[in-house]
């Protein structure tokens, strides 16, 4: 005859106790893992943009990062940049250069794209429409959600590549050409991936889709 | 294929930071020491060693705290005779200031480079030399910037036609930066090392003690000439910088 043995008062205590302990270790598990979680997100429809043929909506995996472009401080610039957008040509274009609370880069059209993406050659791929010289402004200054044209060491070199500031850059101020401001999602672009310190992103985020608010 | 890209990949990402500076400048290491500047100009400082260069030739040092405190007055004093538009024409926008500049293993008070708007500053250089080397290197992105004013077939054409200037700056011996008792058409033993370091010379001479040149220049034909010659193309430059 088998001998039921009931379990004590402390022994139901620590089995509880355990059950609970693996109920929020799963949890957290896949509450930690959604980066995306505590990122509000805009409804555009809400939003009365008092210049809505300036403005850019940027989609990425936590939601929409919207954009007023600057035409009238760098007209050729926005300009590139508004037909850039309107052709879809940076959905699925590659943050692969990202320093963590400092700045965001995408748009290599050439090498840095979801459907090709060449570690050996990103940073140098090239729109077809050729380089625009910099539209240099003293007086813009680069603060949190500064959208400036990238370039190569040298100036004239804007073709594609674009950057956001994550935290005010003084040393940006006459250095690059400013295409516009994040006006809602800054947080947003908070969440893109890392290099963990270096130069370029492996396995990178992307952007979805990039849009202007009148062809949604 | 894609693995082994990838493993290279880490090796080339993770050795150096980045930052919003070195996205820049392609400098690692740095912090803004000044940026506000009526000319114009924005300082750094190395906040820890750094090299940069083919296959990392080019060294330098941390700068240290009270390094920076004693020379940055010295630099800053010097930098201003340079108003922003004469900077903008050398394409002099950066200095970077640090200790033990080394290219390619050779000690050196300076290295400029017109191409990133840069000049890196040896804090440490020899004191007694150190203001003038300001001035020496800044000529260097003078000519960089200007190499049609400052031709070095046209001035060597001004020494006497038995003298000649050895094949580079650093492969000759001719090192020794203090002014000559008996110029004979040379500030210094290292004017004679090359054309462009003789005009530096000249030019980091006039920019300190324009006074003690032009009385040299009274018992000296060939100097007098370099140094005419010196003055009527910079002043193509700028009216003002002399």
């Amino acid at each position: 005859m088998i001998k039921t043995i009931k379990a004590s008062l402390s022994e139901k205590i620590l089995f509880i106790f355990l059950i609970c302990l693996g109920i929020f270790a799963l949890s957290s598990f896949f509450l930690l893992k959604n980066k995306c979680l505590f990122v509000d997100k805009i409804d555009l429809k809400k939003i009365d943009f008092k210049n809505p043929e300036n403005i850019a909506v940027m989609n990425v995996e936590c939601g929409n990062v919207v954009i007023e472009l600057f035409p009238n401080i760098s007209p050729n610039a926005v300009e590139r940049f508004k037909i850039l957008i309107e052709k879809g040509s940076y959905d699925g274009s590659a943050f692969y250069k990202v320093v963590e609370n400092t700045l965001i880069q995408a748009g290599d059209l050439e090498f840095g794209n979801k459907e090709y993406l060449d570690y050996s050659k990103i940073g140098s791929g090239k729109s077809g429409l050729g380089l625009l010289q910099s539209e240099l402004d003293d007086e813009f200054e680069f603060t949190e959600g500064s959208v400036g044209f990238a370039r190569s060491t040298e100036f004239n070199s804007e073709d594609s590549e674009f950057f956001i500031t994550l935290k005010e850059i003084p040393i940006y101020q006459g250095e690059y050409t400013p295409l516009g401001k994040v006006i809602y999602g800054l947080d947003i672009l908070g969440k893109i991936k890392t290099g963990n310190k270096a130069i370029y992103v492996l396995r990178p985020d992307y952007i979805n889709t990039f849009k202007m608010l009148n062809s949604n | 294929m894609r693995f082994f890209i990838i493993f290279i990949l880490s090796f080339h990402t993770s050795y150096v930071n980045a930052d919003e500076i070195y996205n820049l400048l392609k400098i690692p290491n740095l912090e803004v020491y000044k940026l506000k500047n009526d000319n114009k100009i924005r300082y750094l400082n190395a906040k820890s060693d750094f090299k940069i260069g083919v296959d990392d030739n080019i060294s330098c040092n941390q700068a240290s705290e009270l390094n920076l405190e004693n020379k940055f007055p010295i630099i800053e004093k010097h930098l201003n005779l340079y108003n922003s538009k004469f900077l903008n024409k050398i394409k002099l926008k950066y200095v970077v200031l640090c200790q033990n500049l080394f290219i390619s293993e050779i000690n050196t008070g300076g290295i400029p480079d017109t191409k990133k708007r840069t000049l890196i500053l040896d804090i440490d250089f020899n004191e007694k030399y150190f203001e003038r080397m300001i001035h020496h290197e800044i000529f260097h992105m003078i000519q960089n910037s200007h190499k049609n004013n400052f031709n070095e077939q046209v001035f060597s054409n001004f020494n006497s036609s038995n003298f000649s200037y050895a094949e580079c700056s650093t492969c000759s011996d001719r090192l020794n930066l203090d002014l000559y008792k008996n110029t004979n058409g040379f500030l210094t033993e290292y004017s004679k090392s090359i054309p462009s370091e003789d005009m530096a010379e000249i030019f980091s001479f006039l920019m300190t003690d324009k006074n003690k040149i032009n009385e040299i220049i009274q018992n000296d034909k060939i100097l007098k000439d370099k140094v005419e010659f010196m003055i009527s193309e910079l002043k193509k430059i700028d009216q003002n910088i002399l």
